[in-house]
């Protein structure tokens, strides 16, 4: 992992009200296919939000592409090379496949000529191309959520990030889409935040682990499934090796926590 | 492989690659050129591939040139690329459209039908109590409305609650500041025409403003929903101002009933007049400079 960092986040915290949802995380992040996984509520979804500028950190640095996420002319020069996966997101019933994502392309600022041409390369790589210029809301559950996909990736960005892509997709689509991750994570960084662990296993290059707003554990797709130890079953399969993995990991995490004494927890938190 | 006319059994010789592009090159023998030529007459697939091959050749940049030319010629949008379906490129809106055009579609989202739909539903309710009912005041009730439409409009086209693209335009360079002032501008291009017209055709009340005072006062208003918006989001801006609005154009004419049918006392201290008007224009002003101030708000993350 020598290349240089596209995203940094440094002691970033987030609130919702009065719960914490991320506790000084730090992370980074370069190109490649990277997964974020956790319990529901973990913090997953939160952390997506802001890599995505939508919300505002309470407090920590994050620093996107060599720019600073906090100063306005950087945020928008990031916002052009982002592509953001919402986990639930509207669209206009009216507008037909094309015209939504195209619309998204306007508003990311894809050159008016070169716009016709990539709203339909995304949508054809979604695999949409035969219902491209059918209206959204005769659409199926998983067409929209390729929809959604086709939007995030119409600027081609070099940071894309991905809440739940597969909620909804078949197991075929989900086949075809991996593929696409794949083919994405050549060049750009991709985030993608799945509780699916054989989305992990068939697609990640590295594995984030997320715990009540904590790193809890962070490696190779690899390492994940080494934690889980050995088999006996010689039919193992590696999701299988990875679920056990993020067992073991999570477990690991909470008796860490359970292990440090409480003063160090709470000056931790004063930081 | 169906040839589109003559023969109902297709020609069993096709066109190889190799000679499509010797032929593309000029180099085929002239033989197998003229039974080429022939053959792409009655079969479609073999001519496709043998113009693919003729663009990709030497001759394509000129043919390309030519066929721009003979587009602009006949008044045509240049297309990117040959693309093989024509009916998708005119509904395609990545095109380079005009100016106007782009400015629709911009907005096309905020004009959602339950807006546009009250507005008819006011316009055509002051017509009714107009010319059907015969209700002298519906001018001045119409002046009275006006001002709070845009805000309507304005409150359901951005914003978490509003737009249900919110949280992908949140993440683009274009979404904040830039796309609400896009959408208030098509509102108030729907609503200004439609509602000064309206007035006018409205039978007059005597000694009451034209048509036209609304506008000041609906546009001050407007800018202090997205300046106050910038603190609390659109939706409660808007309605804070519509609700404050309304209470201080009724409040009054319920306070006295009968004395002043229509409201029209009060309808003209806040519309007539040089000083009610310069007053709505420093507001519309000082709105405005404060919306310049707050313009990074909108930006930045999670409007409320």
């Amino acid at each position: 992992m020598n290349q240089p960092a596209t995203v940094a986040v440094t002691g970033l915290t987030v609130r919702h009200r009065r719960t914490v949802a991320l506790d000084a995380l730090d992370l980074s992040l370069s190109p490649g296919i990277h997964g974020l996984l956790g319990p529901n509520g973990a913090g997953k979804t939160s952390l997506i939000r802001v890599l995505a500028t939508v919300a505002a950190p309470a407090s920590g640095r994050v620093e996107l592409l060599g720019g600073d996420v906090g100063s306005h002319g950087e945020r928008t020069a990031i916002r052009r090379r982002l592509g953001y996966l919402p986990q639930e997101f509207g669209c206009y019933p009216a507008f037909t496949v094309r015209e939504f994502v195209a619309y998204v392309a306007w508003l990311k600022e894809v050159p008016a000529d070169r716009a016709a041409a990539a709203v339909e390369r995304a949508v054809e790589r979604v695999g949409l191309a035969d219902r491209i210029d059918a209206r959204m809301k005769t659409l199926s559950g998983g067409m929209v959520r390729r929809a959604g996909i086709a939007q995030a990736i119409v600027n081609e960005p070099e940071l894309l990030l991905l809440d739940e892509p597969t909620a909804g997709l078949d197991p075929e689509q989900r086949v075809d889409f991996r593929a696409l991750l794949r083919e994405l994570g050549t060049e750009a960084t991709v985030v993608v935040s799945t509780h699916l662990v054989e989305d992990v296993a068939a697609a990640c290059t590295d594995v984030a682990l997320i715990e009540s707003g904590v790193l809890a554990f962070r490696g190779t797709t690899a390492e994940l499934a080494a934690l889980g130890g050995e088999s006996g079953d010689p039919g193992d399969s590696t999701t299988n090796a990875i679920e056990r993995g993020y067992t073991a990991a999570l477990r690991a995490h909470r008796d860490r926590l359970a292990a440090r004494p409480a003063g160090q927890r709470a000056k931790e938190s004063l930081r | 492989m169906t040839s589109p006319n003559s023969s109902p059994t297709p020609p069993p010789w096709h066109v190889s690659d190799a000679l499509a592009l010797r032929y593309a090159e000029g180099a085929a023998p002239e033989t197998d050129a003229w039974s080429l030529e022939k053959h792409v007459e009655s079969c479609s697939p073999c001519a496709g591939r043998v113009s693919a091959a003729v663009r990709a050749g030497a001759a394509g940049p000129a043919l390309a040139a030519v066929r721009a030319d003979l587009l602009a010629a006949v008044g045509h949008r240049p297309a990117p690329a040959p693309t093989p379906t024509p009916a998708a490129a005119s509904v395609s809106a990545g095109h380079p459209l005009g100016r106007g055009a782009r400015l629709w579609w911009a907005a096309g989202p905020a004009l959602r039908g339950s807006w546009v739909v009250a507005v008819a539903l006011v316009l055509g309710g002051a017509f009714a109590l107009a010319y059907g009912a015969g209700f002298q005041g519906a001018r001045s009730w119409l002046l009275a409305a006006s001002p709070v439409l845009p805000l309507a409009g304005v409150a359901v086209s951005y914003g978490r609650h509003a737009d249900p693209l919110y949280e992908i335009t949140a993440a683009t360079p274009s979404g904040g500041l830039r796309l609400l002032l896009t959408r208030t501008a098509a509102v108030l291009a729907v609503c200004v025409p439609l509602l000064t017209a309206g007035g006018a055709l409205l039978p007059p009340v005597a000694g009451f403003p034209g048509a036209a005072a609304w506008l000041l006062p609906g546009l001050a208003l407007t800018l202090a929903t997205l300046a106050l918006g910038s603190f609390v989001g659109c939706r409660a801006a808007a309605a804070t101002l519509a609700g404050g609005w309304l209470l201080a154009v009724t409040g009054p004419v319920l306070g006295q009933p009968g004395t002043d049918p229509g409201g029209a006392a009060v309808l003209t201290s806040y519309f007539s007049g040089p000083v009610a008007q310069g007053s709505w224009a420093a507001a519309a002003l000082a709105c405005a400079a404060l919306l310049v101030l707050r313009r990074r708000s909108f930006d930045h993350l999670e409007t409320r």
